[in-house]
C-alpha cells in the first residue's frame, strides 16, 4: 500500500492531471509511487496528445504573422488554456517571444496547462525577470504542484533567484511536488547557508504539512553531505520541535525518512536528539523499529542503551 | 469487469501500461471513469475555448483559421 510521502505527492499530482480530487484517484493507493508516476505520465500523454493535430495547425498559422499581431490575437481570442496548448506545438523560441510580451497573470494561468513534456525548452528562453514574476504569481495562488513541475525545467540561475525571493514555506511546498530527486537536490544546493538553516527550522517548527515536506525533502536528497547539513540544522532545535517531527513521521508513514535524517547527523547532534524524552514513551522505539526494521541506523545505534534493549 | 473497459484503457495507455496489470477490476473501472471524465471535460473546455477564440478573432483571419481548423 502506498501511504508514504512520495506516493501521497504522486496521488495529488495524478488527481491534478485528471482534473479531479485526490479522493477520486484513491484506487491508485495500491500502487507504489513509481507506478503512480508512470500512470500519471501516461494520462498526461493521452490527454495532451488527443487534440494535438488541431493545435499544430494553429501553431503553423502563427509562423506567418508578426509577433506583436500574434500576441494581440492570443490575448484577445485565446484563453490561457488554449494558448498553452498551442505554445506546446510551437518552436520554443517563437513561443518564448510571445510569452515575453504577455501579462504575468495570463502566463501564470497558461503555465498550469502547459504540456510538462515541453516546458523545459520554453522556460529557459523566457526572460528571467518574467519567469520570476510568474513564479511569484503561482506562489500567491498556492499552486505548488505547477511550481514543482516547473522546477525540473528551470535553470540553476532561475532556481537561485527564486530561492532568494520566495518564502521558506513556499520553497518547502514546491520541493514536496518536485519531479526529480537530483533536480531537487541541485535546487537545495544553491541555497545560501543561512537560508538553508532557515528553511530547515521552518520545516521543524511550522505546520504539519511543512514537517511532511521537510521529511520528504531529506529522504529525497541525492547528496549525503547536504543531507547531513540539513539534519544537523534540524538537531539545533528543541525537544518540542523534535517531538512534533517524530509524531508527523509516524502518522505520515515517513519513519524511514526520519531515521535517515538521524543517521545523517554528526555524532554530537545524533546524541542530542536521542535523548528526546518522547523516545522513552512506552512502545515508541518499538513502533519506530516496526515501521522500518531494516533501516541501517539501527545497527549503528547499538551503543545506545534504549536501542540495545530494543534489539536484544 | 466489462472487458471493453480494460481494452479501452489498454488502447489509451498502450501495451506497456503496467498499472493495468496490477490494479483490480474495481480499481480499473474507477480509473476508466476518471479518465473518461477527464477526456470529456478537456474536449468540452477546448471546444469552448476554440469557440470563444473564433468569436474574438479579427474578421479578416476568422475564415482562414476556421478552414484550417476544419470548421
Amino acid at each position: 500500500m502506498g501511504h508514504d510521502l512520495a506516493t501521497k505527492a504522486e496521488l495529488v499530482k495524478l488527481a491534478r492531471a485528471l482534473d479531479t480530487t485526490p479522493e477520486r484517484v484513491a484506487f491508485a493507493t495500491t500502487l507504489d509511487h513509481g507506478e503512480v508516476r508512470r500512470l500519471r505520465e501516461q494520462v498526461v500523454g493521452v490527454l495532451y496528445d488527443e487534440h494535438r493535430a488541431a493545435f499544430q495547425r494553429v501553431a503553423t498559422i502563427t509562423r506567418f504573422l508578426p509577433t506583436p499581431l500574434n500576441v494581440r490575437i492570443a490575448l484577445r481570442a485565446f484563453s490561457p488554456l488554449l494558448a498553452a496548448r498551442i505554445a506546446g506545438e510551437m518552436p520554443a523560441e517563437r513561443a518564448a517571444e510571445l510569452a515575453n510580451r504577455m501579462p504575468v497573470d495570463y502566463l501564470a494561468e497558461a503555465c498550469v496547462h502547459l504540456d510538462p513534456r515541453r516546458a523545459a525548452p520554453l522556460l529557459t528562453r523566457i526572460e528571467p525577470n518574467r519567469v520570476l514574476a510568474v513564479v511569484a504569481e503561482l506562489v500567491n495562488r498556492g499552486d505548488f504542484i505547477t511550481l514543482g513541475r516547473l522546477l525540473d525545467a528551470a535553470s540553476e540561475k532561475i532556481v537561485g533567484d527564486v530561492a532568494a525571493t520566495v518564502p521558506d514555506d513556499a520553497l518547502l511546498r514546491i520541493g514536496f511536488y518536485a519531479e526529480s530527486d537530483s533536480r531537487l537536490t541541485r535546487a537545495v544546493l544553491v541555497l545560501p547557508p543561512e537560508r538553508l538553516r532557515s528553511v530547515v527550522h521552518r520545516a521543524m517548527t511550522g505546520p504539519e504539512d511543512l514537517r511532511s515536506a521537510g521529511l520528504s525533502l531529506i529522504g529525497r536528497l541525492t547528496d549525503d553531505a547536504l543531507r547531513g547539513r540539513l539534519a544537523n540544522h534540524a538537531a539545533e532545535l528543541g525537544f518540542d520541535a523534535h517531538t512534533a517531527m517524530l509524531h508527523t513521521a509516524l502518522s505520515d508513514g515517513a519513519v524511514p525518512e526520519l531515521l535517515t535524517a538521524v543517521a545523517a547527523m554528526d555524532e554530537p547532534s545524533r546524541k542530542r536528539v536521542l535523548t528526546l524524552p518522547a523516545l522513552t514513551e512506552s512502545g515508541m522505539l518499538l513502533r519506530l523499529h516496526a515501521a522500518a526494521p531494516d533501516h541501517p541506523l539501527w545497527s549503528t545505534l547499538t551503543n545506545h542503551a534504549l536501542v540495545r534493549r530494543l534489539l536484544a | 469487469m466489462r472487458s471493453d473497459v480494460r481494452d479501452e484503457l489498454r488502447r489509451w495507455f498502450g501495451a506497456d501500461a503496467r498499472a493495468l496489470d496490477v490494479l483490480t477490476d474495481t480499481e480499473l473501472a474507477q480509473l476508466h471513469e476518471v479518465m473518461a471524465a477527464a477526456k470529456a471535460s478537456q474536449a468540452k473546455a477546448l471546444a469552448a475555448a476554440s469557440e470563444e477564440a473564433m468569436r474574438q478573432m479579427p474578421a479578416v483571419l476568422r475564415q482562414g483559421i476556421g478552414r484550417i481548423l476544419g470548421r
